[in-house]
């Protein structure tokens, strides 16, 4: 047996939230995080990934086409995300991302001038209404946006960006803390 | 530049969030020979005009894309995802 333990940490647990009355900067718990890929052809696949995923606890998100993230506040345990995998097939497959990606979320009257400095994503709310998502770049960095409220955003981004990531909303958000 | 490109999964976005993988050409037959190959490999028209380029869209859906544009206007007159509709290969 290896001596070598690895130690899984929150990537953004040393950060402080930026938090100001018009604009709030918080890490998400790293809980669930599952990629969706469907096989070519597959159509209407948001209800089925609604019922596969028992959605009160998991949100499906798009991603591109024929792909979503399913997440959740919690981690998953293994048992149970197999049995999700078995659902899926043969009509999607579904990779475990919960410890590769990391969700970040910006709120508050602000969130979207802030965000607008990093992206050319169009979000005001008639391009962009609650529930959508996108791919695009913050600055240097892809990354998958979700409008979850009126004034909300959540951020997707791979475990290794992240630290980056946040530093450079940090920055973004400055003039409004 | 093409500034803002019309990604038919994504809307209009920044030519940053693309990659530029070059002419779309129509892809010999497996069997064809080495000069028919060579001209698909290497040899480009570099056209004055319309032109159909391969984009692949790197910080979006990461989707392979066909765009027609002019190489001397800039404009984007078309941009379909690469799967859509008869593929590229097979059309004469
Ligand atoms: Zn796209």
């Amino acid at each position: 047996m290896s001596e070598f333990r690895p130690i899984l940490r929150p990537v953004l647990g040393t950060k402080q939230a930026v938090s100001s009355a018009t604009l709030r900067l918080s890490p998400l718990p790293e809980g669930t995080i599952i990629h969706v890929l469907a096989r070519p052809g597959e159509e209407d696949m948001v209800p089925f990934l609604g019922s596969v995923a028992q959605t009160a606890a998991h949100a499906v998100r798009p991603v591109s086409p024929g792909q979503w993230f399913i997440v959740g506040e919690e981690p998953m345990p293994h048992k149970e995300m197999k049995s999700l995998f078995a659902a899926l097939e043969p009509r999607a497959s579904g990779v475990d991302q919960s410890h590769g990606r990391v969700r970040i979320r910006i709120e508050g009257k602000m969130a979207s001038r802030a965000l607008s400095k990093g992206t050319a994503l169009d979000l005001d709310p008639s391009a962009f209404p609650v529930g959508q998502s996108s791919v695009t770049l913050i600055g240097h960095i892809a990354a998958h946006i979700t409008r979850v409220g009126s004034e909300a955003f959540e951020i997707i981004v791979l475990r290794g960006f992240a630290e980056s990531l946040w530093d450079d909303l940090a920055r973004m958000s400055l003039e409004f803390s | 530049m093409a500034s803002l490109v019309p990604c038919p999964n994504c809307g209009r976005r920044p030519k940053e969030e693309f990659t530029i993988k070059g002419a779309a050409l129509k892809r010999p037959a497996a069997g064809a020979d080495a000069s028919e190959w060579f001209d698909y490999v290497y040899l480009r028209d570099n056209p004055h005009g319309a032109y159909e380029e391969y984009w692949h869209h790197t910080s979006g859906c990461r989707r392979w894309l066909v765009l027609t544009r002019d190489t001397v206007t800039h404009e984007v007159a078309a941009c379909r995802d690469a799967a859509d509709g008869s593929r590229l290969e097979e059309r004469t």
